[in-house]
């Protein structure tokens, strides 16, 4: 198969995604979203308003006519204005996508990176006490919940009682150096949580690639240990690396981190997607759902092209 | 081994190729982000925190405590409440006085104060605020009826003014005349009612009859739900899901404060520093940022962290963490020096109204199932246990009363009979037995809840309480709804059996409360538990047209016990509110009611 018959495979595959993703969520959003006609209507509504407002949101328009109406938006990414802020669907996520990949991209490159360290040090002390200290430290991470991170984060680095060097919440960005001040203890929030996962995750990975064959060959020939991980185990073990860093950049793009967003007070993507789902505001969501099965998508087909760049074989069986 | 190197520098290059795009993508990123210069250190600026984020800054949907705040604070309403007069008094803002009513109490005509000007915005001509006229007033009560606005607001108004519900059904052209609300002139309003309404002065200090200039509209459009145009002493300047600030108003007239006017009282406001601001022209402070902090434990932290938020509610579950005495609250030693603190009821109050259109709990055709249905609902309130239930959700600071006279209210009597609030299982297993009701005739009761841990918790509660009586365990139900939406949905629809729902005063007059039984409000409107007493609406009519007086005290006390007979509802309780705020913001932060009022007289010791 040829790499161009690979993509086109890929691509197809990603279309049908797409359409039953957006089918899915259309009449999940339909028929199991909140009347939106009772929170739109004051106090003391009559029976005559609430079919007023019913017509005038398209409640009664015929299924397909509201799917195909639903289509049409998403191929032209005009999502309307959002129901709750009459503002442009576009520019809210112009103005909080930004501002969560600013929030949360520091800390998940960090927590990858960090990992990946401890992970290849882990397996590369496999069995011995560097190792189980780096697993246990690990298990712990994951066990503690986010929001206690959060907390003790918020007291020990932004209040009195701790060090109080940091804003304990907010994101009134003007310059490089606001910057630093408000994504300094976000980006450590999210790395302390991330680690554990990542660390053990990696290490799996890597303990299966050191226990190739070449990887004994290349022992055989006297290859330094540095030289077998990094020249040699981790390249193999770059695809499930790979996909796991690629899936969780559509995550990050379009639904941020809610808690992080919540708890530090940042204006992002997640805040205005938890603020959609609470307040049935279609518009908004319908966005926030396509978008991301559409960077799903995107993601799906440049992670397939990366796999063959790592690893040939891929697309010449 | 050179191609093992090359292998290796390769990858080494890849990795740091991701470090480098991670640095560059958090700054650019932040670049993105970044909006405007660096504020000025020498600003006053105070720091308020909500506990909920305002949704919309529109003032059709000015429906939440939270928008009508802002909006109280960008925009001018021709009447307000005076800051500290407690009980609660309207005084003229907009208008230079009370309205001037007719002899058959339905035409008001009420002046404006000149050379009120809106503040300077891009959609004015030339960008500079034009003055406020009657004609702006006559436009903002109007867009509530223009049917493509979705108004929220437009229910204080229905067929109440001459003409304005036909000019919605007509259509909302923006060209004809309204017979009963006109600008006489320029300064000049003119309301006539269909009928005795002497609550529309207070309506004419809700949010949602803030003034916008039709440029505003124009301009903006359903973008006003982000930004404001309006007279009020400060102007939103930036607005999103986490935070609001507002920036002061150059242009806002000059009115001297008069503290005794306003119900300054030095024995009841000592040690606020309240008497600073006295003869002072507000607003004190050059910006308000308002951060919304859902998360009571980051609230507190962003409070005492000392360089943050310098006003917020204190959550009862920590009220042990800050408070030595809860009634009336007072602050633990190592809080007391820097922080002030306040308790305060809500005008407004929680209860169970049950469903009288429900076949199992409510009226029937058949007066001997009628009477054992009342029986039913009479001996679920006996078996209610307040005190616990205040105790336990609402750390025992709320106020039980009976009925629905809320203790803010001037009618509010506190020797009234407790009966209905009063705990008795023993007396609610008696009803049932007399009335034939045994554990197998008993009818499931569902209890329905919007999806949420401490939801689950009151409805355990609940099941408890009914145990107690008599009710078997397995016919106490609960029903969870994922959304508010849903249970209001099923609310409006009448579904549910019992509806447990709070409800705040939109302004202060019962009749704001007692609407919610008056027969012709029954579901989908206010009146939810669908109670139908023609001599409770005969009151109510009567009541609702009287000013208030000893006559119309009584009647609402009256109609209070007509419910309380009827077993209507299990009622019911208001809740306190603590605010706690730095001891160099000189301020009374009470928002209820007054709303963002507040705010304006709000000041910083330097």
């Amino acid at each position: 198969m040829t790499l161009k018959v690979h993509v086109l495979r890929t691509l197809l595959s990603g279309a049908a995604l797409l359409i039953g993703v957006t089918f899915l969520s259309f009449v999940l959003m339909v028929y199991f979203g909140p009347p939106l006609e009772y929170t739109l209507l004051g106090k003391n509504p009559t029976a005559e308003q609430i079919e007023s407002v019913r017509d005038a949101l398209h409640l009664n328009d015929p299924f397909f006519a509201r799917y195909l109406h639903f289509l049409h938006e998403l191929v032209t990414l005009d999502f309307g204005r959002s129901i709750v802020t009459g503002q442009p669907v576009g520019s809210l996520l112009a103005r909080t996508v930004p501002i969560s990949l600013g929030a949360v991209l520091p800390g998940f490159v960090l927590g990858n990176l960090v990992g990946l360290g401890l992970a290849m040090v882990a397996a590369h002390h496999r069995g011995g006490w560097v190792d189980r200290a780096i697993m246990a430290a690990s298990v712990s991470g994951m066990s503690v919940s986010l929001i206690i991170v959060v907390i003790v984060a918020q007291v020990g680095l932004c209040s009195p009682l701790g060090l109080n060097l940091f804003p304990s919440r907010g994101w009134r960005v003007h310059g490089f150096g606001d910057y630093l001040l408000y994504a300094t203890v976000p980006t450590l929030t999210l790395a302390v949580v991330a680690l554990g996962y990542n660390t053990r995750f990696y290490r799996t990975v890597l303990v299966e690639a050191a226990a190739a064959d070449y990887v004994r060959t290349a022992r055989a020939y006297g290859a330094t240990p540095r030289r077998i991980m990094l020249g040699h185990v981790l390249p193999n073990a770059l695809i499930p690396i790979t996909t796991r860093v690629l899936f969780t950049v559509p995550l990050i793009v379009v639904s941020g981190s809610l808690v992080i967003e919540s708890f530090f007070g940042i204006p992002g993507i997640g805040q205005l997607t938890f603020d959609a789902i609470q307040s049935n505001d279609q518009p908004v969501l319908k966005a926030v759902v396509s978008l991301t099965a559409v960077l799903f998508v995107i993601v799906l087909t440049v992670s397939e092209l990366l796999y063959n760049a790592v690893d040939p074989r891929l697309s010449h069986p | 081994m050179a191609r093992r190197a090359g292998y290796e520098k390769g990858t080494v290059r890849r990795w740091r190729t991701v470090v480098v795009a991670a640095v560059l993508g958090g700054g650019l990123a932040m670049a993105l982000t970044k909006c405007g210069g660096a504020p000025d250190e020498k600003t006053r600026v105070l720091r308020h925190s909500f506990d909920e984020a305002p949704r919309t800054l529109d003032p059709l949907r000015a429906s939440t405590v939270y928008t009508n705040f802002v909006l109280l604070n960008a925009y001018d309403t021709l009447y307000a409440y005076k800051y500290l007069a407690r009980p609660y008094e309207l005084k003229p803002n907009l208008a230079s006085a009370m309205p001037t009513v007719s002899a058959d109490g339905l035409t008001l005509t009420i002046p404006l104060k000149p050379d009120v000007f809106f503040a300077d915005d891009p959609a004015f001509a030339n960008g500079k605020g034009r003055e406020v006229t009657a004609h702006d007033v006559v436009y903002s009560i109007r867009r509530h009826f223009d049917a493509t606005n979705l108004s929220q607001g437009a229910w204080l108004w229905r067929d109440r003014i001459v003409g304005l519900d036909q000019w919605g059904r007509d259509g909302a052209d923006e060209n004809a005349d309204i017979a009963g609300l006109r600008a006489l002139d320029d300064h000049t309003l003119q309301i006539t009612l269909t009928g005795p309404f002497p609550q529309i002065v207070h309506t004419l200090a809700q949010g949602f009859s803030v003034v916008v200039p039709r440029e505003a509209v124009d301009t903006y459009g359903q973008e006003l739900a982000v930004r404001t145009v309006g007279s009020g002493p400060y102007r939103v300047t930036a607005f999103d899901s986490t935070s609001v600030t507002l920036e002061r108003n150059p242009r806002f007239r000059s009115e001297p404060v008069d503290l005794d006017y306003e119900g300054y009282d030095a024995e009841e406001h000592a040690g606020y520093n309240l008497d600073r601001i006295d003869g002072r022209s507000p607003p004190f402070v050059d910006r308000i940022e308002i951060d919304f902090i859902p998360e009571d434990a980051s609230r507190m932290t962003s409070l005492t962290k000392g360089d943050e938020v310098q006003v917020a509610r204190v959550p009862a579950p920590l009220y042990e963490n800050y408070l030595s005495s809860k009634v009336p609250p007072s602050l633990k030693p190592a809080y007391a020096q820097d922080y002030n603190v306040l308790g305060v009821l809500e005008p407004g109050f929680l209860y169970h109204s049950f469903n009288l259109a429900h076949p199992d709990f409510g009226y029937s055709d058949d007066p001997e199932q009628d009477q054992r249905n009342r029986a039913l609902r009479c001996a679920i309130i006996k078996g209610f246990d307040w005190p616990t239930r205040n105790e336990r959700f609402y750390a025992g600071v709320g106020q039980v009363f009976p009925g629905a006279i809320v203790p803010v209210s001037p009618e509010y009597r506190a020797d009234a009979d407790q009966t209905s609030i009063t705990h008795d299982p023993e007396g609610a297993r008696r009803l049932l037995a007399e009335n034939g009701w045994t554990a197998d005739t008993l009818p499931p009761l569902v209890y329905a809840v919007s999806a949420s841990v401490r939801q689950q918790q009151l409805f355990e509660q609940f099941r408890g309480f009914m145990q107690a009586i008599g009710y078997p365990r397995e016919k106490i139900r609960l029903k969870q709804y994922a959304t508010f939406g849903d249970l209001a949905e099923a609310w409006k629809l009448s579904e549910l059996p019992l509806i447990n729902k709070g409800w705040t005063l939109d302004y202060p007059d019962l009749e704001n409360i007692f609407q919610l039984f008056y027969g012709p409000n029954q579901a989908p409107g206010s009146n939810e538990a669908n109670y139908q007493n023609p001599e409770f609406d005969a009151l109510y009519r009567q009541a609702s047209v009287m000013p208030p007086g000893p006559e119309r005290t009584a009647l609402y006390h009256r109609m209070n016990q007509m419910t309380i007979d009827d077993c209507v509802s299990i009622s019911g309780l208001s809740r306190s509110i603590i605010f706690m705020w730095h001891r160099d913001v000189i301020a009374y932060p009470d928002r209820n009611i007054v709303g963002g009022h507040w705010t304006r007289y709000a000041d910083l010791i330097d």
